[in-house]
Protein backbone atom coordinates (compact mmCIF):
# COMPACT_ATOMS: atom_id res chain seq x y z
CA UNK A 1 0.00 0.00 0.00
CA UNK A 2 3.00 1.95 -0.10
CA UNK A 3 2.57 5.17 1.46
CA UNK A 4 -0.32 4.92 3.00
CA UNK A 5 0.64 2.40 5.82
CA UNK A 6 3.89 1.20 6.90
CA UNK A 7 4.68 -1.01 9.83
CA UNK A 8 7.45 0.82 10.99
CA UNK A 9 4.96 3.71 12.06
CA UNK A 10 3.03 1.27 13.62
CA UNK A 11 5.33 0.30 16.27
CA UNK A 12 6.34 3.66 16.79
CA UNK A 13 2.72 5.26 17.15
CA UNK A 14 2.02 2.11 19.65
CA UNK A 15 3.77 3.50 22.96
CA UNK A 16 1.99 6.98 21.91
CA UNK A 17 -1.22 5.66 21.73
CA UNK A 18 -1.72 3.20 24.90
CA UNK A 19 -1.78 5.02 27.32
CA UNK A 20 -4.92 7.11 26.08
CA UNK A 21 -6.51 4.02 26.31
CA UNK A 22 -7.10 4.83 30.19
CA UNK A 23 -9.77 7.54 29.40
CA UNK A 24 -11.86 5.28 27.33
CA UNK A 25 -11.32 2.24 30.78
CA UNK A 26 -12.04 5.33 33.24
CA UNK A 27 -15.29 6.09 30.98
CA UNK A 28 -16.54 2.55 31.01
CA UNK A 29 -15.66 2.08 34.31
CA UNK A 30 -17.68 4.67 35.47
CA UNK A 31 -20.55 4.22 33.32
CA UNK A 32 -20.28 0.42 34.95
CA UNK A 33 -20.15 1.15 38.68
CA UNK A 34 -22.74 3.75 38.14
CA UNK A 35 -24.93 2.38 35.78
CA UNK A 36 -25.16 -0.89 37.93
CA UNK A 37 -26.52 1.50 40.90
CA UNK A 38 -29.18 3.83 38.57
CA UNK A 39 -30.15 0.68 36.63
CA UNK A 40 -31.17 -1.08 40.35
CA UNK A 41 -32.90 1.93 41.40
CA UNK A 42 -35.00 1.88 38.19
CA UNK A 43 -34.98 -1.07 38.25
CA UNK A 44 -36.80 -0.97 42.17
CA UNK A 45 -39.45 1.76 40.67
CA UNK A 46 -40.32 -0.98 37.50
CA UNK A 47 -40.95 -3.78 40.13
CA UNK A 48 -43.08 -1.82 42.92
CA UNK A 49 -44.73 -0.14 39.72
CA UNK A 50 -43.97 3.04 42.13
CA UNK A 51 -47.10 5.69 40.61
CA UNK A 52 -45.28 8.56 38.41
CA UNK A 53 -42.72 7.57 38.74
CA UNK A 54 -42.99 4.36 36.57
CA UNK A 55 -44.21 6.29 33.70
CA UNK A 56 -41.23 8.42 33.74
CA UNK A 57 -39.41 5.53 33.49
CA UNK A 58 -41.04 4.16 30.99
CA UNK A 59 -40.44 7.15 28.75
CA UNK A 60 -36.66 7.27 29.78
CA UNK A 61 -35.78 3.86 29.23
CA UNK A 62 -37.24 4.37 25.57
CA UNK A 63 -35.60 7.13 24.71
CA UNK A 64 -32.06 5.78 25.38
CA UNK A 65 -32.72 2.54 23.68
CA UNK A 66 -34.45 4.87 21.00
CA UNK A 67 -31.63 7.36 20.49
CA UNK A 68 -27.87 6.64 18.98
CA UNK A 69 -25.13 7.41 22.21
CA UNK A 70 -23.71 9.92 19.40
CA UNK A 71 -26.84 12.42 20.04
CA UNK A 72 -27.15 11.83 23.47
CA UNK A 73 -23.39 12.82 24.07
CA UNK A 74 -23.57 15.98 22.08
CA UNK A 75 -27.66 16.72 23.48
CA UNK A 76 -25.58 16.24 26.99
CA UNK A 77 -22.68 18.62 26.09
CA UNK A 78 -25.17 21.44 25.11
CA UNK A 79 -27.96 20.83 27.33
CA UNK A 80 -26.63 20.02 30.20
CA UNK A 81 -25.51 23.66 31.29
CA UNK A 82 -28.30 24.91 29.83
CA UNK A 83 -30.26 23.39 32.58
CA UNK A 84 -27.76 23.25 35.72
CA UNK A 85 -26.13 26.76 35.56
CA UNK A 86 -29.68 28.53 36.00
CA UNK A 87 -29.70 26.56 38.76
CA UNK A 88 -26.57 26.43 40.70
CA UNK A 89 -25.26 29.61 38.85
CA UNK A 90 -22.59 27.85 37.63
CA UNK A 91 -20.81 28.01 33.90
CA UNK A 92 -20.40 24.32 33.32
CA UNK A 93 -19.52 24.06 29.79
CA UNK A 94 -16.52 26.20 30.58
CA UNK A 95 -15.42 24.86 34.60
CA UNK A 96 -15.99 20.77 33.64
CA UNK A 97 -13.81 19.01 31.68
CA UNK A 98 -15.73 17.49 28.57
CA UNK A 99 -14.60 13.78 30.16
CA UNK A 100 -17.43 14.46 33.26
CA UNK A 101 -20.19 15.27 30.55
CA UNK A 102 -18.69 12.10 29.16
CA UNK A 103 -19.59 10.33 32.16
CA UNK A 104 -22.48 11.91 32.71
CA UNK A 105 -24.26 10.69 29.46
CA UNK A 106 -22.92 7.26 29.87
CA UNK A 107 -23.95 6.57 33.18
CA UNK A 108 -27.61 7.86 31.96
CA UNK A 109 -27.31 5.60 29.12
CA UNK A 110 -26.44 2.72 31.16
CA UNK A 111 -29.04 2.98 33.72
CA UNK A 112 -31.12 2.85 30.92
CA UNK A 113 -30.24 -0.66 29.29
CA UNK A 114 -29.25 -2.19 32.60
CA UNK A 115 -32.45 -2.08 34.27
CA UNK A 116 -34.13 -3.56 31.31
CA UNK A 117 -31.29 -6.03 31.50
CA UNK A 118 -32.25 -6.63 35.52
CA UNK A 119 -35.55 -6.29 34.92
CA UNK A 120 -36.10 -9.13 32.64
CA UNK A 121 -33.68 -11.39 34.22
CA UNK A 122 -35.87 -11.22 37.20
CA UNK A 123 -38.88 -11.56 35.46
CA UNK A 124 -37.00 -14.42 33.60
CA UNK A 125 -37.43 -16.25 37.43
CA UNK A 126 -40.23 -18.98 37.29
CA UNK A 127 -42.85 -17.39 39.76
CA UNK A 128 -42.98 -20.83 40.86
CA UNK A 129 -39.58 -20.07 42.47
CA UNK A 130 -41.00 -17.00 44.74
CA UNK A 131 -43.96 -19.39 45.99
CA UNK A 132 -41.74 -22.25 47.00
CA UNK A 133 -39.65 -20.05 48.78
CA UNK A 134 -42.80 -17.82 50.58
CA UNK A 135 -43.86 -21.72 51.07
CA UNK A 136 -41.14 -22.88 53.29
CA UNK A 137 -41.59 -19.86 55.70
CA UNK A 138 -39.43 -17.13 54.51
CA UNK A 139 -39.89 -13.40 54.23
CA UNK A 140 -40.14 -11.66 51.05
CA UNK A 141 -37.22 -10.35 51.16
CA UNK A 142 -34.94 -13.51 51.94
CA UNK A 143 -36.72 -15.07 49.01
CA UNK A 144 -35.58 -12.26 47.01
CA UNK A 145 -32.20 -12.59 48.30
CA UNK A 146 -31.59 -16.38 48.25
CA UNK A 147 -33.54 -17.78 46.12
CA UNK A 148 -34.68 -15.19 42.67
CA UNK A 149 -31.15 -12.88 43.19
CA UNK A 150 -28.70 -15.57 42.70
CA UNK A 151 -30.44 -16.91 39.53
CA UNK A 152 -31.26 -13.77 38.27
CA UNK A 153 -27.53 -13.12 38.28
CA UNK A 154 -27.02 -16.10 36.55
CA UNK A 155 -29.75 -15.46 33.87
CA UNK A 156 -28.79 -11.62 33.42
CA UNK A 157 -24.92 -12.01 33.26
CA UNK A 158 -24.65 -13.48 29.16
CA UNK A 159 -26.36 -9.56 27.99
CA UNK A 160 -24.18 -7.72 30.65
CA UNK A 161 -21.29 -9.06 28.81
CA UNK A 162 -22.31 -7.97 25.84
CA UNK A 163 -23.62 -4.90 27.53
CA UNK A 164 -20.01 -4.21 29.20
CA UNK A 165 -18.87 -4.43 25.90
CA UNK A 166 -20.83 -2.24 23.73
CA UNK A 167 -20.42 0.43 26.36
CA UNK A 168 -16.39 -0.10 25.93
CA UNK A 169 -17.28 0.14 21.85
CA UNK A 170 -19.53 3.48 22.50
CA UNK A 171 -16.24 4.79 24.72
CA UNK A 172 -14.42 5.17 21.26
CA UNK A 173 -17.04 8.75 20.32
CA UNK A 174 -16.54 10.55 23.58
CA UNK A 175 -13.53 12.06 21.15
CA UNK A 176 -16.57 13.98 19.35
CA UNK A 177 -17.13 16.24 22.60
CA UNK A 178 -13.26 16.68 22.83
CA UNK A 179 -11.89 14.27 25.40
CA UNK A 180 -8.50 13.15 23.78
CA UNK A 181 -8.85 9.86 24.30
CA UNK A 182 -7.14 7.08 22.08
CA UNK A 183 -9.61 8.06 19.11
CA UNK A 184 -8.91 11.89 20.14
CA UNK A 185 -4.92 10.94 20.44
CA UNK A 186 -5.18 8.85 16.98
CA UNK A 187 -6.96 12.19 15.11
CA UNK A 188 -3.94 14.73 16.44
CA UNK A 189 -1.43 12.25 15.36
CA UNK A 190 -2.68 12.05 11.91
CA UNK A 191 -2.77 15.72 11.79
CA UNK A 192 0.50 16.02 13.02
CA UNK A 193 2.20 13.71 10.85
CA UNK A 194 -0.18 13.26 8.13
CA UNK A 195 -0.59 9.61 8.40
CA UNK A 196 -3.31 8.26 10.57
CA UNK A 197 -4.57 4.92 9.12
CA UNK A 198 -1.86 3.44 11.53
CA UNK A 199 -2.89 4.93 14.44
CA UNK A 200 -6.67 3.96 13.75
CA UNK A 201 -4.93 0.03 13.14
CA UNK A 202 -3.57 0.57 16.32
CA UNK A 203 -6.78 1.43 17.82
CA UNK A 204 -8.81 -1.31 16.00
CA UNK A 205 -6.31 -3.83 17.33
CA UNK A 206 -6.52 -2.69 20.77
CA UNK A 207 -10.40 -2.93 20.80
CA UNK A 208 -10.41 -6.57 19.63
CA UNK A 209 -8.04 -7.61 21.75
CA UNK A 210 -10.51 -5.41 24.85
CA UNK A 211 -13.31 -6.92 23.64
CA UNK A 212 -12.38 -10.39 23.30
CA UNK A 213 -10.63 -10.39 26.22
CA UNK A 214 -13.85 -9.51 27.79
CA UNK A 215 -16.31 -11.71 26.15
CA UNK A 216 -13.71 -14.65 26.98
CA UNK A 217 -14.08 -13.21 30.85
CA UNK A 218 -17.68 -13.16 31.07
CA UNK A 219 -18.19 -16.65 29.22
CA UNK A 220 -15.91 -18.48 32.31
CA UNK A 221 -17.78 -16.73 34.54
CA UNK A 222 -21.14 -17.56 32.99
CA UNK A 223 -19.91 -21.35 32.58
CA UNK A 224 -18.57 -21.27 36.29
CA UNK A 225 -22.67 -19.75 37.88
CA UNK A 226 -24.02 -22.24 35.15
CA UNK A 227 -24.80 -24.44 38.99
CA UNK A 228 -28.62 -24.63 37.58
CA UNK A 229 -27.76 -26.96 34.44
CA UNK A 230 -25.53 -28.88 35.80
CA UNK A 231 -27.30 -30.29 38.57
CA UNK A 232 -30.30 -30.54 36.70
CA UNK A 233 -28.03 -33.24 34.18
CA UNK B 1 -30.35 30.03 28.25
CA UNK B 2 -33.59 29.65 26.80
CA UNK B 3 -34.64 26.51 25.02
CA UNK B 4 -35.93 27.49 21.41
CA UNK B 5 -39.28 26.00 20.00
CA UNK B 6 -39.09 27.51 16.91
CA UNK B 7 -35.63 26.38 16.56
CA UNK B 8 -36.74 22.52 17.34
CA UNK B 9 -38.99 22.60 15.24
CA UNK B 10 -37.43 24.07 12.48
CA UNK B 11 -34.17 21.40 12.95
CA UNK B 12 -36.70 18.66 12.84
CA UNK B 13 -38.26 19.47 9.43
CA UNK B 14 -34.91 19.91 8.21
CA UNK B 15 -33.88 16.84 9.41
CA UNK B 16 -36.54 15.10 8.01
CA UNK B 17 -35.64 16.33 4.81
CA UNK B 18 -32.44 13.98 4.86
CA UNK B 19 -34.99 11.18 6.10
CA UNK B 20 -34.47 8.85 2.40
CA UNK B 21 -30.97 9.05 2.92
CA UNK B 22 -31.17 7.66 6.44
CA UNK B 23 -33.65 5.01 5.34
CA UNK B 24 -30.93 3.97 2.56
CA UNK B 25 -28.37 3.61 5.07
CA UNK B 26 -30.56 1.63 7.05
CA UNK B 27 -32.27 -0.23 4.28
CA UNK B 28 -29.39 -1.50 2.87
CA UNK B 29 -27.08 -2.90 5.03
CA UNK B 30 -30.30 -4.65 6.61
CA UNK B 31 -31.19 -6.71 3.30
CA UNK B 32 -27.97 -7.36 2.95
CA UNK B 33 -27.58 -8.48 6.31
CA UNK B 34 -29.87 -10.84 5.95
CA UNK B 35 -29.02 -12.68 3.32
CA UNK B 36 -25.46 -12.99 3.42
CA UNK B 37 -25.54 -13.15 7.13
CA UNK B 38 -27.94 -15.90 6.89
CA UNK B 39 -25.75 -17.59 4.44
CA UNK B 40 -22.32 -17.17 6.76
CA UNK B 41 -25.08 -18.41 9.48
CA UNK B 42 -25.98 -21.87 7.50
CA UNK B 43 -22.43 -22.06 6.29
CA UNK B 44 -20.99 -22.52 9.93
CA UNK B 45 -24.06 -24.53 10.81
CA UNK B 46 -23.22 -27.15 8.29
CA UNK B 47 -18.96 -27.11 8.62
CA UNK B 48 -18.68 -26.24 5.22
CA UNK B 49 -14.75 -26.54 4.76
CA UNK B 50 -12.29 -23.83 4.82
CA UNK B 51 -14.93 -21.09 4.98
CA UNK B 52 -16.67 -21.69 8.14
CA UNK B 53 -13.36 -21.82 9.91
CA UNK B 54 -12.62 -18.30 8.05
CA UNK B 55 -15.73 -17.25 9.16
CA UNK B 56 -15.41 -18.38 13.13
CA UNK B 57 -11.98 -16.20 13.18
CA UNK B 58 -13.52 -13.36 10.68
CA UNK B 59 -16.46 -12.62 12.48
CA UNK B 60 -15.54 -12.06 16.63
CA UNK B 61 -12.30 -10.50 15.44
CA UNK B 62 -14.44 -7.95 13.47
CA UNK B 63 -17.12 -7.64 16.07
CA UNK B 64 -14.13 -6.28 18.32
CA UNK B 65 -13.54 -3.19 16.31
CA UNK B 66 -16.07 -0.12 17.05
CA UNK B 67 -18.07 1.09 13.68
CA UNK B 68 -16.67 4.86 14.07
CA UNK B 69 -13.47 3.30 14.00
CA UNK B 70 -14.71 0.83 10.65
CA UNK B 71 -15.71 3.69 9.36
CA UNK B 72 -12.93 6.48 10.21
CA UNK B 73 -10.34 3.19 8.51
CA UNK B 74 -12.32 2.66 5.41
CA UNK B 75 -13.01 6.29 4.74
CA UNK B 76 -9.14 6.94 4.44
CA UNK B 77 -8.81 4.53 2.03
CA UNK B 78 -11.19 5.55 -0.01
CA UNK B 79 -9.88 9.14 0.26
CA UNK B 80 -6.64 8.00 -0.75
CA UNK B 81 -7.15 5.05 -3.44
CA UNK B 82 -10.35 6.11 -4.74
CA UNK B 83 -8.59 7.98 -7.85
CA UNK B 84 -5.67 4.90 -8.28
CA UNK B 85 -8.80 2.23 -8.29
CA UNK B 86 -10.46 4.31 -11.35
CA UNK B 87 -7.38 4.88 -12.66
CA UNK B 88 -6.39 1.36 -12.25
CA UNK B 89 -9.96 0.69 -14.65
CA UNK B 90 -9.11 2.99 -17.32
CA UNK B 91 -12.42 5.24 -16.18
CA UNK B 92 -12.46 9.34 -16.49
CA UNK B 93 -14.06 9.64 -13.21
CA UNK B 94 -12.56 11.37 -10.22
CA UNK B 95 -13.43 10.79 -6.30
CA UNK B 96 -15.66 13.87 -7.05
CA UNK B 97 -17.87 11.44 -8.95
CA UNK B 98 -18.73 9.10 -6.28
CA UNK B 99 -20.78 9.48 -3.56
CA UNK B 100 -19.30 8.99 -0.01
CA UNK B 101 -22.32 7.51 1.40
CA UNK B 102 -20.78 4.55 -0.30
CA UNK B 103 -18.20 4.15 2.42
CA UNK B 104 -21.26 4.44 5.19
CA UNK B 105 -23.10 1.75 3.05
CA UNK B 106 -19.90 -0.36 3.14
CA UNK B 107 -19.02 -0.28 6.75
CA UNK B 108 -22.77 -0.16 8.35
CA UNK B 109 -23.50 -3.83 5.83
CA UNK B 110 -20.53 -5.21 7.13
CA UNK B 111 -21.16 -4.70 10.67
CA UNK B 112 -25.05 -5.76 10.54
CA UNK B 113 -23.16 -9.28 8.48
CA UNK B 114 -21.37 -9.71 11.75
CA UNK B 115 -24.09 -9.52 13.97
CA UNK B 116 -26.92 -11.01 12.05
CA UNK B 117 -24.80 -14.40 11.16
CA UNK B 118 -24.63 -14.59 15.02
CA UNK B 119 -28.17 -13.77 15.65
CA UNK B 120 -29.09 -16.61 12.84
CA UNK B 121 -26.20 -19.11 14.09
CA UNK B 122 -27.75 -18.70 17.64
CA UNK B 123 -31.32 -19.36 16.40
CA UNK B 124 -30.68 -22.28 14.54
CA UNK B 125 -28.42 -23.88 17.18
CA UNK B 126 -31.73 -23.33 19.54
CA UNK B 127 -33.37 -25.92 16.66
CA UNK B 128 -33.99 -29.37 18.17
CA UNK B 129 -31.46 -32.02 16.50
CA UNK B 130 -34.86 -34.31 16.27
CA UNK B 131 -36.20 -31.73 13.86
CA UNK B 132 -33.90 -32.21 11.13
CA UNK B 133 -33.68 -35.88 11.82
CA UNK B 134 -37.52 -36.05 11.47
CA UNK B 135 -37.67 -34.46 8.39
CA UNK B 136 -34.94 -36.59 6.64
CA UNK B 137 -36.08 -39.09 7.79
CA UNK B 138 -39.80 -38.35 5.40
CA UNK B 139 -37.68 -38.30 3.14
CA UNK B 140 -37.51 -34.92 2.65
CA UNK B 141 -34.15 -33.06 1.06
CA UNK B 142 -31.84 -30.62 2.62
CA UNK B 143 -33.00 -27.92 1.22
CA UNK B 144 -36.67 -28.83 1.81
CA UNK B 145 -35.90 -29.56 4.95
CA UNK B 146 -34.46 -26.49 5.66
CA UNK B 147 -36.84 -24.40 3.68
CA UNK B 148 -40.18 -25.95 5.04
CA UNK B 149 -38.82 -26.87 8.81
CA UNK B 150 -36.02 -25.16 9.83
CA UNK B 151 -36.12 -21.54 8.50
CA UNK B 152 -39.61 -20.76 9.74
CA UNK B 153 -38.91 -21.57 13.21
CA UNK B 154 -35.57 -19.98 13.48
CA UNK B 155 -36.77 -16.84 11.97
CA UNK B 156 -39.53 -16.67 15.22
CA UNK B 157 -36.67 -17.09 17.07
CA UNK B 158 -34.86 -14.70 15.82
CA UNK B 159 -37.10 -12.21 15.37
CA UNK B 160 -36.32 -10.12 19.44
CA UNK B 161 -32.69 -10.10 18.32
CA UNK B 162 -33.40 -8.65 15.32
CA UNK B 163 -35.33 -5.93 17.32
CA UNK B 164 -31.96 -5.06 18.78
CA UNK B 165 -29.76 -5.73 15.72
CA UNK B 166 -31.90 -2.91 13.43
CA UNK B 167 -32.35 -0.31 15.94
CA UNK B 168 -28.95 -0.89 16.88
CA UNK B 169 -28.22 -0.11 13.14
CA UNK B 170 -30.47 2.94 13.09
CA UNK B 171 -28.60 4.44 16.01
CA UNK B 172 -25.42 3.18 13.54
CA UNK B 173 -26.22 5.38 11.07
CA UNK B 174 -25.85 8.27 13.47
CA UNK B 175 -22.42 8.01 13.41
CA UNK B 176 -21.96 8.22 9.64
CA UNK B 177 -22.48 11.92 10.51
CA UNK B 178 -18.60 11.83 11.17
CA UNK B 179 -17.19 11.45 8.14
CA UNK B 180 -19.64 14.03 6.70
CA UNK B 181 -22.26 11.74 5.00
CA UNK B 182 -25.55 13.81 5.16
CA UNK B 183 -27.93 12.60 6.95
CA UNK B 184 -30.86 13.30 9.98
CA UNK B 185 -27.98 14.12 12.12
CA UNK B 186 -26.03 16.34 9.75
CA UNK B 187 -29.68 17.59 8.65
CA UNK B 188 -30.96 18.50 11.95
CA UNK B 189 -27.80 20.95 12.58
CA UNK B 190 -28.39 23.07 9.50
CA UNK B 191 -30.56 25.44 10.78
CA UNK B 192 -28.40 25.04 14.09
CA UNK B 193 -25.43 26.43 12.93
CA UNK B 194 -26.71 29.55 11.77
CA UNK B 195 -28.45 30.40 15.02
CA UNK B 196 -25.92 28.45 16.97
CA UNK B 197 -28.73 26.67 18.68
CA UNK B 198 -27.02 23.24 19.04
CA UNK B 199 -28.71 21.76 21.35
CA UNK B 200 -32.13 22.22 19.75
CA UNK B 201 -30.76 20.73 16.81
CA UNK B 202 -29.35 17.57 18.30
CA UNK B 203 -32.86 17.25 20.85
CA UNK B 204 -34.61 17.50 17.69
CA UNK B 205 -32.12 14.79 15.66
CA UNK B 206 -32.82 12.32 19.00
CA UNK B 207 -37.06 12.96 18.29
CA UNK B 208 -36.32 11.65 14.66
CA UNK B 209 -34.64 8.86 15.88
CA UNK B 210 -36.49 8.06 18.72
CA UNK B 211 -39.69 7.91 16.57
CA UNK B 212 -37.71 5.95 14.00
CA UNK B 213 -37.01 3.21 16.56
CA UNK B 214 -40.01 3.11 18.36
CA UNK B 215 -41.13 2.84 14.57
CA UNK B 216 -39.32 -0.65 13.71
CA UNK B 217 -40.24 -1.97 17.59
CA UNK B 218 -44.18 -1.72 16.41
CA UNK B 219 -43.41 -3.67 13.02
CA UNK B 220 -41.26 -6.28 14.72
CA UNK B 221 -43.70 -6.71 17.78
CA UNK B 222 -46.56 -7.24 14.63
CA UNK B 223 -44.24 -9.40 12.94
CA UNK B 224 -43.97 -11.46 15.92
CA UNK B 225 -47.20 -12.10 16.70
CA UNK B 226 -47.43 -13.33 13.37
CA UNK B 227 -44.36 -15.96 12.95
CA UNK B 228 -45.25 -16.67 17.07
CA UNK B 229 -47.32 -19.35 15.04
CA UNK B 230 -44.27 -21.11 14.45
CA UNK B 231 -42.71 -21.34 17.51
CA UNK B 232 -42.12 -25.06 18.62
CA UNK B 233 -44.03 -26.42 21.70
CA UNK B 234 -45.00 -22.69 22.45
CA UNK B 235 -48.38 -22.17 20.12
CA UNK B 236 -51.13 -22.00 22.40
CA UNK B 237 -54.59 -22.50 21.57
CA UNK B 238 -55.39 -19.10 21.84
CA UNK B 239 -53.23 -17.45 19.56
CA UNK B 240 -54.16 -19.45 16.97
CA UNK B 241 -57.64 -18.41 17.08
CA UNK B 242 -56.78 -14.87 17.34
CA UNK B 243 -54.83 -16.15 14.33
CA UNK B 244 -57.33 -17.76 12.01
CA UNK B 245 -56.35 -15.36 9.10
CA UNK B 246 -52.77 -16.88 8.95
CA UNK B 247 -52.43 -18.67 6.08
CA UNK B 248 -55.32 -20.41 4.87
CA UNK B 249 -54.46 -24.35 5.22
CA UNK B 250 -52.35 -23.20 8.55
CA UNK B 251 -55.34 -22.55 10.29
CA UNK B 252 -57.76 -25.15 9.15
CA UNK B 253 -55.19 -27.65 9.84
CA UNK B 254 -54.83 -25.89 13.50
CA UNK B 255 -58.66 -25.44 13.67
CA UNK B 256 -59.27 -29.40 12.82
CA UNK B 257 -56.18 -29.89 15.61
CA UNK B 258 -57.64 -28.43 17.98
CA UNK B 259 -61.57 -29.76 17.32
CA UNK B 260 -60.25 -33.16 17.55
Amino acid sequence: MGDLFSADRLVEEFPKLIPYLIENLKVLLWATVFGVILGLLITGVRMKKIPILYQITVVYISFMRGTPMLVQLLLIYYGLPAFIDPILGTNISREWPPILFAYTTFILNQGAFLSSIFYGAIKGVPSGQFEAGLSVGMTKLQTFRRIIAPMAVRIALPPFGSDFVGVFHNASLVYVIGVVDIMGRAKSIGSATGHVLEAYVIVALLFIIFSMGARALFGFVGNKLDYANIKVR
Amino acid sequence: MQIDVKAIFESFVSGLTYLPKTLILILVPLSIGLVVGTSIALVRIYKVPVLSQFFAVFIPVYQGVPIVVALMVYNLIYLMKTNDVLKFFGSSKTIADIDSIYVGLFALSLMMICSISEVMRGALLSINKGQYEASYSVGMTKPQTLRKIILPQVISIAIPALINTTVGLIKSTSIVYAIGIAEILSGALVPSSRKYTFFEGYLAAAIIYWILTILIELLYSYLEKRTSIFKTGKTENKKLWSLKCWRSNTSEKALAEMKS
